[in-house]
């Protein structure tokens, strides 16, 4: 009888903290922002032409932040994907130059609150980027392929305030690749010598001083209800120099688009009655 | 916290100073003399294997720049500096005009008219698909004029023109006055005549600004053609001029390696360097040769493909009078032994 009672405290125990353990657990809502970006670009890449070409920029952009299931109110995470089309003429506007890129990359943050509606993250990312820049005058080096897979720096500053009666929410968000690798071709080499078969040498170890990138993304989201109207500026410093060939890459863009914070339920368990919502920025 | 700001700070001054400048050229005369100069110095391949003294060639032209001087006038002392190297893949580009360095074919015999071969060889009886013309001469010759590598050639075309003249006892391929194209269109035709992989040639390309700065030679092979594909087993013979330029000559380079094959005719013009594109502040372009191919031997062909032993020979004045192309008959006769 006493091992039954035993038995039965230990089972009752175990089921408690069960359930204690589910009751708890936090919910974590997704902060999600889809923007478009248009701006200017100047774009330069020494295997194309020794000149610099200026133009402009668009962009598709999604942001996603949502906290870290390990430790949900300290660490959150972040997911970011860019398509970009840049056009860009020479000085004599009698060439033209295009950029075609995708990026994407995702970070983990630390979060700290060093007062009241102020949040700060750092943490580390890693990301990947695709692409070319075409020259539509040049006949044997027409394109320059871009490619890098990185490692990097993250994080971002999130304050919430009031302008007159409407709920704002302004943020800085830099990424700040550190190392990688990149794919560069040789200085004078043909892409018909890697379609032959030379592959050799074509990719190279990355840090700052042959390959640097800062994205700065700042942002304002106005919180019209459940959904903000997102505003800002996105810019981007590339600039890299590997076999005696340079490229540079900077924009400078508007930003405008929605975000919002999005749950998901299970409709047939509901939502758990003693759940705390853990939100994914502050 | 505060360590991890000062090594942020660290690492940003750092990169600050790791921006990677790009030379910047005004866009007046002297600016846009040093810029092409410049281009050149950086990327042309055959400064040494010519002898060409390119600061000796900026001082002398140099001298002409003056800051008065029209565009007209500019692109003169330009394209004077240019034809120093010899080129026939070296041009300026304006709106008004292109330099081009003719003397590397104005100087010989053209050796070809394509009237006198269509009117007294073929009496304008011929076959034509994928800009080839072909068909059957004297003595049961294949004959097969392709004009210009720039010019795509398809399988199925190159299937149907080989089987029509399969009965022939040989082939002449004719690419005088070709001035050349795509590689690819190259490997294409040449993979109707091999058997086996074959190396093709070698390609070097410069690893840096220097002269000398050159990349390792790295061999390039060509496939034969995918099985259920015609292949050419017979005696064949290419017939060249002067003309015989670029890819063309790359064409003519690689076939004279191939056994059963010898080349007729006058040296090609060369070209053997894969041309680069450039721009200068006022917005012309630049072409030049940047990339050197070599045969399968290593050896450069820049300054053309010979003949093959017994196969040099010229279309006299006398000749073109008399409806001949000396060139030709000897191809049949070569063919016919």
């Amino acid at each position: 009888m006493t091992r039954l009672s035993l038995l039965s405290a230990l089972l009752l125990a175990i089921s408690f903290t069960a359930f204690s353990q589910k009751a708890e657990k936090p919910l974590r809502p997704v902060f999600a922002a889809y923007t478009v970006e248009a701006g200017t670009s100047r774009l330069a890449d020494t295997y194309l032409t020794p000149l610099k070409y200026n133009g402009w920029h668009t962009a598709l952009g999604y942001n996603r932040y949502q906290a870290m299931r390990f430790d949900p109110s300290r660490w959150t995470m972040r997911l970011h994907a860019n398509i970009s089309l840049d056009r860009t003429n020479n000085p004599a506007r009698n060439a033209t130059m295009w950029s075609m890129l995708i990026s994407a990359d995702w970070g983990m943050m630390h979060k700290w609150r060093p007062s009241p509606g102020l949040t700060l993250a750092l943490g580390g990312s890693t990301g990947i980027e695709g692409g070319v820049i075409y020259n539509n005058r040049n006949g044997n080096n027409p394109a320059s392929a871009k490619g890098a897979w990185t490692i990097g720096l993250t994080g971002y500053a999130a304050l919430n305030l009031r302008l007159w009666r409407l709920p704002v929410t302004l943020m800085y968000h830099p990424v700040l690749p550190v190392t990688g690798i990149f794919f560069a071709p040789e200085y004078g080499e043909l892409y018909y010598e890697i379609y032959l078969g030379d592959r050799s040498g074509l990719v190279h170890g990355a840090w700052w001083g042959n390959r640097f990138r800062l994205d700065n993304l700042l942002t304002a989201d106005l919180h019209f209800g459940a959904t903000a109207l997102r505003i800002g500026y996105s810019g981007r410093i590339l600039t890299s120099k590997v076999n005696h060939i340079v490229t540079r890459h900077f924009t400078h863009a508007l930003t405008i688009g929605i975000s919002g914070e999005w749950l998901s339920i299970n409709p047939r368990k509901g939502l758990p009655e003693k759940a705390g919502i853990i939100n994914a920025i502050y | 916290m505060q360590r991890l700001l000062i090594y942020l700070s660290v690492m940003m001054t750092l990169s600050l100073a790791s921006c990677h400048d790009i030379e910047e050229y005004a866009d007046d005369p002297r600016g846009n003399f040093e810029a092409l100069w410049t281009i050149l110095d950086e990327h042309y391949c055959f400064f040494s294997q010519k002898g060409v003294d390119w600061d000796a060639v900026h001082d002398k032209y140099s001298r002409r720049i003056g800051p008065e001087m029209t565009r007209e006038e500019l692109f003169i002392v330009c394209a004077d500096m240019l034809d120093e190297l010899r080129d026939g893949h070296v041009n300026l580009s304006a709106a008004f005009n292109t330099s081009y360095y003719r003397a590397w074919w104005s100087d010989y015999p053209q050796n070809f008219s394509m009237r006198l071969i269509e009117h007294n060889y073929f009496n304008y009886n011929y076959r034509q698909t994928s800009g080839m013309l072909y068909g059957f001469l004297s003595d049961n010759i294949g004959y097969l004029y392709y004009p210009s590598f720039s010019q795509p050639v398809g399988e199925g075309n190159l299937d149907n023109v080989l089987y029509f003249l399969s009965s022939a006892r040989g082939l002449i391929i004719d690419v005088r006055d070709n001035g050349g194209g795509a590689l690819t269109n190259v490997e294409t035709f040449v993979s109707r005549f091999i058997t086996e992989p074959f190396i093709a040639g070698y390609i070097s390309h410069k690893t840096g600004p220097g002269h000398d700065d050159f990349s390792e030679p790295r061999a390039f092979t060509f496939k034969p053609a995918a099985p259920g594909r015609i292949r050419w087993g017979k005696p064949v013979i290419v017939l060249t001029n002067r003309s015989t330029f670029s890819a063309a000559n790359n064409f003519a380079s690689v076939m004279k390696n191939i056994p059963g094959v010898r080349i007729a005719g006058a040296t090609t013009g060369g070209g053997s360097g894969m041309p680069y594109s450039s721009e200068l502040p006022c917005g012309w372009s630049v072409r030049f040769s940047a990339c050197s191919i070599l045969d399968s031997r290593r050896e450069s062909t820049e300054n053309g493909v010979e003949p093959s032993p017994g196969c040099a020979v010229d279309m006299t004045p006398a000749d073109y009078v008399a409806g001949r192309d000396p060139i030709i008959e000897l191809a049949i006769t070569l063919l016919s032994e």
